[in-house]
């Protein structure tokens, strides 16, 4: 056993698109404990919603981050219909969820990209990525923003999808599916994928479970939890949902679950296109929330599970509105999975709990 | 299977034997916000199982003399978020597992959260108001001339018979104000309608007038 | 040891047509409704300076006096709400993004003065507004008249 020397990890670092710091306590290759530091890149966006009223804080909350954007707008547009009792159409519903599987696609595939070259698989990463750009043409011809969307407004939507363009979403997602296919074999069957996923930062069910993960994260370990099972918008109109778990809690888990669940955003789109309703998209709600009320409501991101908390003051802005995102709850499970790892080790792991640190400072 | 979402007060000395309880009952711990108020911080947890999101508040927390105790011994998951309330709002949480003692996040001051923004400031201002005045409202016309009595009865009676006087005078001219603001509202308005529509509707008001008129005198 | 499974992939990349374009000399196709900037019709613009107010960041100044409408381009988020919110649809979303700068600058359109035809277009207007009026008063003063003889 060697001496105890504590290693400074990020918040740059190559394998990390966000800043997070980690000092490392390492024993010759082996990580002993491992104290995360986040904080460089607050930037009080909470606190925008009191100069903000409920209708532009919505442009605010969808940038709080670059890629679940549009979830993020979801979330707090869905809070605020809480907080003040308002009916949102079916087929606006219907577009949400169908925009959200589309980001949660297209999120889920640039995380694989950037494992992929983590672990040194540069073509693996390029295709990955060709494929994103796919899901984001979409998103450029549906609702003209490639990455902010603004497509959400307190009520309904802001644009509709005909049925023209519904059917070429759907032939445009077959389209990926034959290609993600052989993607997604690759980061399941590859022997020099395997090598570097298998068993590297095992989470036990017991531990996800004390430990409060969500998310693929917690999913990779048998945490049975997915906030689309609370049927929650047009979620509630599918034929059936089972969130996609595996037992093993090592990283290879990790991008199988991730993996799977494209496949699943994918039959999820198809199957709301296929049954999309025709009344209407909604308009901007025109009332206030009362002083004093509350409302609190969990969402289901790519990354994770997504609280959203408001509280209204009777006049156009809210008194606080809160999110707490995946990250923030994962980073004592990463903590406990970076525990006994190797050091070359590290950087996967920190990957696969799909850390986005601005996220969680907002 | 629908959210369900409930909100609850508790205090803070039943805060960690509540989180244990939520722990053995198999519940998760989804996370802790703080909301600045006038009455000091409130603190938020919630604990989710299956579909049930329970949020309990603990209520106007005084950052100055209270502290409130860590439930990270029974989740460690809540220690960002006690160390974002301790940083952002001011609240001291004790025996944090994973302590920053306030270097958690690297703001340019502290407890930025507290500062209340004129923006703010204005809103609630506001809603104080309205609050006042539907209370007000609540409580009736008769509340606020049987202060005036009240008030009346401590002067000595000449004063009084002044003071009454002077607030009748007041009543009748505000009356006889907003009449003729009305009167001179309607004569602007007339003037842009075609002169067959501005007959019409003139003969409605005086209609309307002397019914008025008629009831003030049945009231007498 | 499994085969290398992106291989069939890697091969039809090699044969096909690259997935990039020459940016500066190729551009891409346009969707419709793209978001790119914002342009006003400022002779539909009224001047009323909702844009103004719901605005999410501040970029809009709208000064009614000096009949001046401006954008600050590079505070703009191209969120659409100004142009949803404007009542006379004066506003609307070009799908061109705004080109890159040195240096930051703010772009004002000015309403253009009122045209010798437009500004007889408006004096007649209030001059039939006044003889409406003339003869409002005329009619209640007959009215008035008819009513004291009847008493």
């Amino acid at each position: 056993m060697g001496k105890a020397t504590v290693i400074p990890f990020g918040p740059q670092h190559p394998v990390l698109p966000e800043p997070l710091h980690l000092d490392l306590v390492v024993e010759d290759e082996r990580v002993i404990e491992a104290i995360p530091q986040i904080g460089f890149i607050h930037r009080g966006l909470e606190k925008l919603v009191e100069t903000r009223d409920i209708h532009q804080f919505i442009y605010v909350a969808e940038r709080i981050c670059g890629i679940c954007s549009f979830g993020h707008s979801l979330g707090y547009a869905e809070t605020i219909e809480d907080l003040m009792g308002v009916e949102v159409p079916k087929r606006a519903q219907f577009i949400r969820v169908i925009l959200h599987e589309l980001s949660r696609m297209h999120s889920h595939l640039l995380w694989m990209g950037l494992a992929a070259d983590a672990f040194g698989f540069e073509s693996l990463f390029m295709h990955c990525w060709r494929l994103r750009e796919r899901v984001l043409d979409i998103f450029e011809a549906t609702t003209g923003g490639r990455v902010i969307l603004s497509a959400v407004c307190i009520g309904g939507v802001n644009r509709d999808i005909d049925d023209v363009m519904m059917k070429a979403i759907v032939d445009k997602i077959e389209s990926i599916e034959s290609e993600y296919k052989e993607i997604t074999d690759t980061f399941l069957k590859d022997s020099s994928v395997k090598s570097r996923l298998v068993g590297v930062g095992h989470i036990t069910q017991q531990e996800a479970e004390a430990l409060c993960m969500v998310g693929p994260f917690g999913r990779a370990s048998n945490v049975a939890y997915d906030a689309r099972m609370l049927g929650r918008g047009a979620y509630g109109d599918l034929e059936g949902f089972e969130p996609i778990l595996s037992d093993e809690g090592d990283c290879y888990a990790r991008c199988k679950v991730r993996a799977l669940e494209v496949n699943q955003s994918i039959a999820i789109i198809k199957e709301l296109a296929a049954k999309m309703p025709h009344d209407g998209i909604g308009e901007k709600s025109k009332l206030t929330p009362a002083a004093g009320a509350q409302a609190s409501s969990v969402l289901e991101q790519p990354r994770g599970e997504c609280y959203y908390y408001a509280r209204g003051n009777g006049s156009k802005n809210l008194d606080r509105m809160r999110m707490r995102t995946p990250t923030s709850q994962n980073l004592a499970g990463m903590v406990k999975a970076l525990e006994g790892c190797d050091l070359a080790d590290v950087p996967m792991i920190i990957l696969t709990i799909d850390p986005c640190i601005s996220c969680s400072e907002r | 299977m629908a959210l369900h979402t409930s909100f609850e007060t508790i205090e803070i000395a039943d805060l960690v034997a509540l989180a244990e309880r939520k722990r053995d009952e198999g519940y998760r711990f989804v996370q802790m916000l703080c909301v600045n108020t006038e009455q000091g911080i409130d603190a938020l947890y919630s604990f989710m199982k299956g579909d049930r999101l329970e949020n309990y508040t603990i209520a106007g927390i005084d950052t100055a003399t209270q502290s409130v105790p860590s439930v990270t011994g029974v989740f460690l998951a809540a220690f960002p978020f006690e160390n974002e309330a301790h940083d952002l709002f001011g609240l001291n949480v004790t025996d944090i597992a994973i302590d920053f003692a306030g270097k958690f996040y690297k703001v340019a001051m502290d407890t930025p959260m507290t500062v209340i923004s004129p923006a703010q400031k204005a809103a609630r201002e506001k809603a104080a108001k309205i609050a006042a005045a539907k209370a007000a409202k609540a409580a009736g016309k008769d509340a606020s001339a049987d202060d005036l009595e009240a008030k009346l009865a401590g002067m000595d009676p000449e004063k009084a018979a002044k003071v009454r006087a002077a607030m009748e005078a007041k009543a009748a001219r505000e009356k006889a104000e907003s009449a003729r603001a009305k009167q001179a509202e309607l004569e602007e308005k007339l003037a842009g309608m075609d002169p067959e529509k501005a007959a019409k509707v003139r003969a409605a008001m005086e209609a309307k007038a002397a019914r008025e008129a008629a009831q003030e005198k049945g009231g007498e | 040891m499994g085969s290398f499974k992106l291989g069939k992939m890697t091969l039809r990349s090699l044969f096909k047509k690259p997935e990039t374009i020459m940016y500066p000399a190729q551009t891409r196709y346009q969707p419709e409704g793209l978001k790119g900037h914002i342009l006003n019709d400022i002779d539909t613009c009224i001047l009323c300076g909702i844009c103004e107010k719901r605005c999410p960041t501040g970029a809009i100044k709208v000064a009614k006096k000096d009949g001046t409408w401006q954008i600050d381009r590079f505070r703009c988020v191209q969120c659409g709400t100004c142009v949803r919110e404007c009542p006379k649809d004066s506003l609307s979303m070009n799908p061109n993004y705004p080109a890159p700068a040195p240096k930051k600058s703010v772009e004002v359109v000015q309403k253009p003065e009122p045209s010798a035809e437009e500004i007889a277009a408006a004096q007649a207007k209030e001059a039939e507004k006044a003889e409406r009026i003339k003869a409002a008063l005329a009619a209640k003063a007959a009215r008035e008249a008819a009513a004291s003889e009847a008493q």
